[in-house]
């Protein structure tokens, strides 16, 4: 059964036709060409699949695409404005955040979430916020410690 | 692994919802958040043909106060739930279990409904289609035997949701609404304590649970709740616990409710431990007595990695520090 769903991508309205049987993530990844959303566990376990759905995070491997008819989502692909890293994704560079990458999509949308929510969030908050992204490899030490470093700065330039 | 085919429905009010169900009778499922249900019918264990959304119906996704109870609609969030002003004032403990559940990244979608709703689990049965197809089909998906017991056409899978220890110790009552008759009841009568059926929906009642009414506790009532898991980060509880207590200040306590989840097929209400303790004041030994009496009323089954022995120990200390909280007895530790 196919549904003509009409939803807002990184900024761009868009109107597709899906399968109901599809998920969020198949969609973005197969019908809109953006991989960069990751398929890891395909069952709610992992983050890799985290998008902003009308500015939540949610594991889109467990939304039905036809439930993001009228929303508003963000992917990676939107995170980066005129070419130019966002400067989460430049902090994540240079604290060593990212090492194979696979989790780093999910990790960055969900610390954009946090730190437009909560520009001073406790090392407490930090962890809460990412507990449902899993990373294999870097032991979180340097993800932690770059979302740190971005609430300073952003305290520090006044909020933005 | 993808879903299965279904035809999918967006009813945009309860009566288009029920008509629907009666409908479909047996070949439908209900689909809130779809946390729970995605998974399951990825793993091919649930294969329904048509899929009834609730999404669109606004009046199941109101919180209000109405008279001495207070009302939430089941397709609240449980991040609407720990969110939700009248809820952190008034249902404290409802809010951290709530908050418990999963990570954010499912708290954002998964429903209050469906956490009250969530099928019963075990590690032979929650498994992909094909980890499973290495054994005889047990009794929960349909065949006869049971893996963990050996015992045939009996189920002992777990239930574990998070909410509803808090909801029955708050003596919360739920509304199900069929295509020609409401009705109203405790939610504890909601659980059917049979693994392969854990709750009146799962056994086929054709309803919708629409909202969950809670009485608002008097001021002089504490309660708490405390998990148990694996993985910090985000997991199932393995024993979780809701006790609530009533007149403590006063000295001596005028009622208590201890009330488990992972532990048994349903949820599981410390009888015993709830007598035991009304009318007495509360001093570390009788906390002791009393963990110990709450723990002699459960019989959980290996349904997942722990022995019902490790089981019963970790109760007995989270019933022990959830006492010690809400009475505000130290016992001289740090713990
Ligand atoms: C990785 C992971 C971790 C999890 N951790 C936890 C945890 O720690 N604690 C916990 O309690 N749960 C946990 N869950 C399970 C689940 O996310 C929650 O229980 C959630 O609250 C289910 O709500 P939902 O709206 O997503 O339900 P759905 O998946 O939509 O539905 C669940 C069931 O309830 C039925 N249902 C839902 N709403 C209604 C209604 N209004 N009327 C009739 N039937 C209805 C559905 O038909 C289905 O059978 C976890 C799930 C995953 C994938
Ligand atoms: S307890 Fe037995 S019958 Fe029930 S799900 Fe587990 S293996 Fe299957
Ligand atoms: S791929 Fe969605 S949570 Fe793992
Ligand atoms: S960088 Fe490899 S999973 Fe996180």
């Amino acid at each position: 059964m196919e549904k003509t769903i009409n939803l807002t991508v990184n900024g761009e309205t868009r109107s597709i036709a899906v399968d109901v049987n599809q998920t969020l993530l198949e969609v973005l990844r197969e019908d809109l060409g953006l991989t960069g959303t990751k398929k890891g566990c395909n069952q709610g376990e992992c983050g890799a699949c985290t998008v902003l759905m009308d500015g939540k995070p949610v594991s889109s491997c467990l939304v039905l695409a036809v439930k993001a008819d009228g929303k508003t989502v963000m992917t990676i692909e939107g995170v980066a404005k005129d070419g130019s890293l966002h400067p989460i994704q430049e902090t994540f560079n240079q604290k060593g955040a990212i090492q194979c990458g696979f989790c780093t999509p999910g990790m960055i949308l969900t610390t954009k979430n946090l730190l437009d929510k909560n520009p001073n969030p406790s090392l407490g908050e930090i962890k809460e916020a990412i507990s449902g992204n899993i990373c294999r490899c870097t032991g979180y030490v340097q993800i932690i410690e770059a979302i740190t470093s971005l609430a300073k700065e952003k305290n520090a330039r006044g909020g933005v | 692994m993808r879903l299965p085919e279904f035809i999918y429905h967006e009813p945009e009010n309860l009566q288009e919802a029920t008509n629907l169900i009666s409908e479909f009778n047996g070949r439908y499922g209900i689909i809130a958040g779809g946390t729970d249900l995605m998974v399951k019918m990825k793993q091919r264990l649930q294969n329904s043909q048509y899929l009834i959304s609730l999404d669109r119906i606004p009046a199941l996704k109101t919180i209000k106060e109405k008279a001495d109870n207070i009302i939430i609609g089941s397709m609240n969030t449980l991040d609407d739930i720990v969110n939700s002003e009248i809820i952190k004032e008034k249902l404290p403990c409802l809010k951290q279990a709530a908050w418990e559940v999963g990570s954010p990244l499912l708290r954002s979608v998964a429903t209050i409904g469906g956490n009250i709703c969530l099928n019963t689990r075990c590690r032979f049965y929650n498994q992909s289609y094909f980890w499973r197809s290495s054994r005889e089909t047990c009794c929960k998906a349909g065949g006869h035997v049971c893996h963990v017991t050996n015992q045939e056409d009996a189920c002992y899978s777990t239930f574990v949701a998070d909410t509803v220890p808090a909801l029955i110790a708050y003596d919360a009552s739920i509304k199900l609404v069929g295509v020609d008759k409401t009705r109203k009841l405790s939610l504890a009568d909601f659980y059917t304590g049979d693994g392969r059926m854990p709750n009146q929906i799962l056994k086929g009642s054709n309803e919708i649970l629409t909202e969950i009414e809670i009485p608002i506790p008097k001021d002089d009532i504490r309660s708490v709740y405390h998990k148990f898991r694996v993985r910090e980060s985000i997991d199932f509880p393995l024993v979780g616990v809701a006790v609530m207590m009533k007149g403590i200040e006063e000295k001596h306590c005028q009622d208590a409710r201890v009330v488990f989840t992972g532990v048994g097929s349903a949820p599981v209400e410390a009888k015993l431990a709830r007598e035991k303790i009304i009318g007495q004041q509360l001093t570390p030994d009788l906390i002791l007595e009393v963990a110990t009496m709450a723990v002699s009323e459960l019989h959980p089954v290996k349904t997942d990695l722990m022995s019902p022995n490790y089981k019963r120990g970790i109760a007995q200390v989270l019933v022990e520090k959830a006492l010690r909280d809400v009475g505000g007895v130290n016992n001289g530790k740090d713990d």
